[in-house]
């Protein structure tokens, strides 16, 4: 919900106007400049018939009523209905265009970055938090497309409007254009004060508002809490203090803005009072007409709506170019894993994996691994066992190339896997995680990503293997059962047992899983264990294991810890070491064993999963 | 806000919507009128400048001699009408600022005051997102109510009525001719911006699914790799994306039709009005001057018409706000301070159960028949099952919940008799899941008590909970601030952060749910040596989850099924048959398993 990660606070404002990041947003606009063109031309025409109206109304006056000739009307009011149809066409096309564009260019902007987000590697998405990448996709590239579009609209019809009442003006009257002319860089002068001190009072409004929101999340998640300890009025006096500035912040931003809109028009009363003035004067000496002062009072209303705008386009402006500034920023992360050029699949990967002399880190500062050697045969299974944090992930991070070793070579059937393309790796492994991503879907759909193009019977077969096909069948839907955002309709064991499905179906060469520490059901369990038996037959497996069963199985146990393998062997020889894998197993024994007589349930203990970020 | 009492604001929110918006404006409802007087005086100055050049045209203008001073005169007045114009415009939007952000301010407060407040019964079912955009979004929708929409609302029924009547006094058929398409605006208007409020709604959706699908990707990012399946994942969110694109250009073809299409109405009618105003004025129906006053003010009765539906859609977007506050509202509060008892002397903490039953749901007892006696300064420990009941049990000290039968007497005196409040600030609890605020160290461990406190006793009570060193090896020691924005403590150190917060509260009363089985061996001395020193003479309730914490109870509750099943100390329970001692045969046996195992290999 809010963006609060630490070196990942929003900067509401551009700091400065960057003419660099101006230019690099007008560029999205390349591919559709004939639409741009289009709705410029389209707000000028406006702009102009807008100030020809006014004209019209002048000849009125001067043409038809003064002299009380009926007939002039005639010409008059032709003009103004065949000046309607142009300015209704003018209005109907500038709307359009620059909607349709406005989406257009979110549109593209999207694609554009969503792809490129998928060619980044994980590295990338350790460091960034989701909701950061979010709202570069979805608020950002609404501002940017804003400014391109609308923004862009006001400004060209602010100049036009300007320019188009001078001359107007100029043509009727070129002293008292003057006098007015002398009058828009006050005008301007004026909103661009006001403008800066709105926008304080509204920055500081928005500091606050989110202080407010974050004291609403915290007491009411910590609710129970705050009663226990009496904390009530204290907070609400604590809260006090926030709202109150809040008040003043936004109060005054409100008073200035109902202060703006009166200055602007009392200057320009003023200029409409001189034109009163030294017109009027005219008048009686015939240089001047009535329908003359008419129109000159029309066109300076016509020049100060926009100007009272300036200070919402500036604002959006600013807004605009802080989000570019983001946009760009993750446009141009560059992928710390790409594929050398010239790389050939080798068309199937037998399993043979070699570790030669592997240094790893996910800083600089820090070493994971130092001289980190390891051979597995094909068709080997490989327990990962070791404590949290110690790199069981890495190495799976490593094999799937998610990561390149910093030192040494990662050997595929006796070939450096540099030497072959990501694709080639990735698309062979299968992958099964401790806390199971589903996509929202069917849970067909959630199978089918496995293999694309897999049929309805595949699907039912990969689920038999896997030990999903029970619980699925019994579902109202069956397989065709929604599966709910991220899948959480579904247990955290049946979560698991769509994505052995699913892993099943990719039929891998290489087979990865990291076993969830939370409880799952017995029955569950059971399931899981099978399926995996099943994905494991055959097949070079690394399992990062929790279970004893699963690590008893394996063909080897390799102990992780502090930056490296500290122990290797079978479950017999391991045990005989009395060494750390001892501990780790008489501590997993005791808590398997716990639950297994169900004193967990007889004490109504309640195990807490680890929680294993993406990239551990 | 003195003025306005709490449980009168809630009567009426409660009550319905026209009394709750009106008493939410409580102390400034003169400021509102004033607002809306200030916005019809401004209409009125504007209209008077139009007439002011209707009259210096026909009166002044053309009538020969020396009029340089009369039109100096007229000039001056303009300005000066300007001058009022402004002043009033700036007045209303001054007064109606005030008056929402004063509204808001004490909307928001009242809201935070009353969720904080509210039953443990009510906190159980709610989610927090749902109670967040309640208090946030709903609550800006009801500034924008009063702040915009109905002062936008009434500067367009102003300005149509103040030059309607303008126009009136200069020519009844005229201004009859100039309103004719108004309620055809107004209703086009209204129809139009329903519709596209549902197109709209149609947008959201489609902007919502966007979020969704790329929401999953990145969270995903793992299983799309591993399974390469960018191109797949690029598709999916090429759909959404379309979609949400072909959602808005629909939305913006529908504002490509109507505007022109409005403007057309405007302006023809416009052009009848100028046509037949300057027929009248040929005919000498009208003056010149009325003429052009008419030209000037034909403006403000059309064009504002034509927002006039967007202004009504929104306001009642606000007022459905309105109503899933009021929602909010209509929950009861937990009274803090009620209760007839209120004891002279400090508590000693002797606490008897006598027939205690509760029941959250009518018919649905979660315990039974509850009785045992426990002295000052005795340790309870509580056994059971998941559901078993006792953190149920525990949770009626404080009176998080008031048990439905039997009697609790606290010090002799009958629970219910004692203040919350009172009750709160003598029982101190730490709960399985710690929970700290996001504020310095030092002011979550002072978090619980209502005084200034020193440095010295802050570092007193982290030192007995055996946090101080921890603390300090933080680069900003006891100013470190924890949670989203600052350090992230372990569940160990958080839960002796707690300890520390409960040790400066100095409570007569413990309630503990044992805190050590979530963390690692490690620290599980450290905080178990922390325990100690905070249930030192002081009458304890632990919610036990394994046999060595409650070996050192004065007294054993075995639970089940929100029944007392077995009671005593751990040697008179090892005697008896029952759950206590199958538990204890049950570590025994897997340890005997563990040695066998072990052996084996």
């Amino acid at each position: 919900m809010s963006e609060s990660y630490m070196g990942f606070e929003e900067e509401e404002f551009a700091s400065s106007m960057s003419g660099r990041v101006l230019v690099r947003i007008l560029k999205q606009l390349r591919p559709h400049w004939k639409w741009v063109v289009g709705f410029l031309v389209a707000v000028g025409a406006v702009s102009a018939l807008d100030a020809f109206f006014t004209y019209l109304s002048k000849q009125i006056i001067d043409a038809a009523i003064v002299p009380r000739n009926l007939e002039e009307l005639i010409p008059i009011a032709t003009a103004y209905m065949v000046a309607l149809g142009f300015l209704i066409v003018g209005v109907c096309i500038f709307i359009y265009l620059c909607g349709v564009l406005g989406h257009r260019v979110q549109y593209d902007m999207r694609r554009a970055m969503f792809d490129h987000l998928q060619e980044l590697s994980l590295s990338y998405y350790s460091k960034t938090p989701v909701g950061w990448i979010m709202s570069r996709l979805t608020s950002d590239t609404e501002r940017i497309a804003d400014l391109v579009t609308w923004g862009m609209l006001d400004i060209t019809w602010a100049t036009m409007n300007i320019c188009t009442a001078l001359v107007f003006m100029f043509l009727i009257n070129w002293q008292l254009a003057l006098v007015v002319l002398l009058l828009v860089p006050v005008l301007i002068r004026v909103a661009i004060w006001f403008e800066a001190r709105i926008l304080r009072e509204y920055r500081e409004t928005r500091r606050v508002n989110s202080k407010i929101t974050g004291t609403y999340n915290e007491n009411i998640t910590g609710v129970r809490v705050v009663k226990a300890l009496g904390r009530e009025q204290r907070n609400l006096d604590e809260f006090g203090v926030l709202t109150d500035k809040y008040y003043h912040a936004s109060f005054k931003a409100a008073w200035l803005s109902a202060l703006f809109l009166p200055v602007v028009q009392l200057i320009s009363a003023i200029a409409i009072g001189s034109v009163i003035f030294f017109g009027g004067v005219q008048v009686e000496s015939g240089t001047m007409t009535i329908g003359g002062i008419q129109a000159f009072v029309g066109y300076i209303t016509f020049m100060l709506w926009p100007i009272q705008d300036l200070a919402r386009v500036f604002a959006s402006m600013q807004h605009a170019i802080a989000s570019a500034e983001r946009v760009f920023s993750l446009s141009d992360a560059k992928p710390d894993v790409v594929d050398k050029p010239g790389v050939e699949d080798p068309g199937t990967i037998k399993g043979d994996i070699v570790f030669d002399h592997v240094d790893f880190g996910y800083d600089q500062e820090k070493a994971v691994f130092k001289d980190l050697n390891l051979t597995v045969k094909a068709g080997e299974t490989i327990a990962l066992v070791g404590p949290t944090g110690a790199g069981k992930s890495t190495i799976v991070n490593l094999i799937c190339r998610f990561y390149e070793p910093t030192g040494g070579r990662i050997l595929i059937d006796g070939k450096d896997y540099t030497d072959m393309p990501m694709r080639a790796i990735q698309s062979r492994v299968g992958m099964v995680l401790q806390t199971p991503h589903l996509f929202s879907g069917k849970i067909r759909d959630n199978i089918r990503y496995g293999k694309l193009d897999a049929t309805d019977e595949e699907i039912e077969a990969a689920s038999k293997l896997a030990g999903a096909h029970d619980f699925i069948a019994v579902l109202p839907n069956s397989y065709d059962e929604e599966v709910g955002e991220g899948g959480n309709l579904l247990s955290t064991g049946q979560k698991q047992l769509i994505s052995l499905a699913r892993a099943v179906l990719a039929n891998p060469e290489v087979f990865i899983m990291d076993e969830a520490t939370s409880s799952v059901d017995t029955l569950t369990e059971a399931l899981i264990q099978r399926g995996m038996e099943e994905l494991m037959e055959g097949r070079t497996s690394f399992i990062i294991a929790h279970r004893l069963s699963t690590i008893r199985r394996a063909d080897r146990i390799l102990v992780i810890e502090d930056g490296g393998i500290s122990e290797q062997g079978s479950h017999s020889e391991l045990m005989k070491k009395r060494g750390h894998y001892y501990s780790l197993y008489t501590k997993q024994f005791r808590r398997e064993a716990e639950k297994a007589y169900g004193l967990d349930d007889l004490v109504g203990r309640i195990e807490t999963p680890e929680e294993e970020s993406i990239v551990a | 806000m003195s003025e306005l009492n709490y449980l009168e604001l809630r009567a009426k929110i409660v009550a319905n919507r026209t009394s709750g918006l009106w008493t939410l404006m409580a102390g400034f409802h003169f400021k509102y009128l004033a607002a809306m007087i200030f916005l019809t005086s401004g209409a009125i100055a504007k209209t008077s400048s139009f007439l002011l050049l209707a009259y210096f045209v026909d009166e002044v203008l053309g009538q020969g001699g020396q009029i340089i001073g009369a039109i100096a005169l007229i000039a001056l007045s303009f300005i000066v009408l300007a001058l009022i114009e402004g002043a009033f415009t700036f007045l209303s939007g001054r007064f109606a600022a005030q008056t929402a952000e004063g509204v808001t301010r004490r909307l928001r407060n009242f809201m935070f005051d009353h969720l904080q407040r509210l039953s443990f019964t009510f906190h159980d079912k709610s989610q927090t997102g749902d109670l967040i955009q309640r208090v946030t979004s709903d609550i800006s929708a009801i500034q924008r109510f009063y702040s915009e929409q109905v002062i936008e609302f009434g500067r367009v029924i102003l300005l149509f009525s103040v030059n309607f009547v303008a126009l009136l006094t200069i020519n009844v058929e005229l201004a009859l001719v100039t309103v004719i398409v108004v309620p055809i605006i107004a209703v086009i208007s209204l129809f139009f911006f329903r519709r596209v409020s549902k197109a709209y709604d149609a947008y959201q959706e489609a902007d919502a699914k966007l979020s969704t699908v790329l929401q999953e990707n990145l969270s995903g990012v793992r299983v799309v790799k591993a399974f390469a399946r960018q191109p797949y994942e690029s598709d999916k969110f090429e759909a959404a994306n379309f979609g949400r694109y072909s959602k808005g250009t629909k939305l913006t073809q529908m504002h490509a039709i109507y505007w022109p299409f409005t403007d057309v109405l405007a302006s023809v009618q416009m052009l009848v009005g100028y046509v037949v105003g300057a027929i009248m004025a040929i005919n000498g129906q009208i003056t010149l001057g009325d003429y052009l006053a008419y030209v000037g003010m034909v403006v403000w009765i059309i064009h504002p018409m034509r927002g006039l539906g967007r202004i009504i859609v929104n306001a009642s977007t606000g007022l459905v706000s309105f109503d899933r506050i009021a929602e909010l509202v209509k929950e009861d509060q937990e009274p803090l301070t009620e209760g007839v008892y209120q004891p002279e002397t400090p508590l000693k903490g002797e606490v008897a159960f006598d027939h205690v039953s509760f029941e959250y749901e009518e018919g649905v007892p979660v315990l039974h028949d509850i009785t045992f006696n426990v002295k000052p300064g005795q340790v309870v420990a509580l056994l059971g099952s998941t559901g078993s009941g006792k953190t149920t049990l525990v949770s009626l000290l404080p009176r998080f919940y008031d048990y439905t039968g039997g009697h609790i007497m606290l010090d002799g005196v009958e629970l219910t008799d004692y203040t919350r409040e009172y009750l709160r600030r003598n029982i101190g609890i730490v709960e399985q899941e710690p929970f700290l605020f996001s504020r310095s160290i030092r002011e979550n461990i002072a978090y619980g008590v209502d005084r200034n406190v020193t440095e010295e006793e802050v570092i007193a009570a982290a030192k007995a909970a055996a946090v101080h060193d921890v603390i300090l090896s933080f680069p900003e020691g006891y100013n470190t601030v924890v949670g989203e924005r600052g350090v992230t403590l372990s569940g160990g150190q958080k839960q002796r952060v707690v300890i520390a917060r409960t040790i400066l509260k100095n409570p007569r009363i413990l309630l503990l749910d044992d805190a050590t089985s979530s963390v690692d061996t490690e620290t599980e001395a450290e905080i178990r040596s922390a325990l100690e020193n905070l249930m030192e003479a002081r009458t304890t309730f632990v919610i036990a989850h394994r046999i060595q914490t409650v070996m050192i109870a004065d007294l054993i509750l075995v639970l089940d099924k929100g029944r007392i099943v077995q009671r005593g100390t751990h040697d008179e329970l090892m005697e008896q048959a029952g759950i206590y001692r199958q538990i204890y045969d049950v570590q025994a046996r897997i340890e005997d398993e563990l040695e066998k195992e072990v052996s084996g290999v």
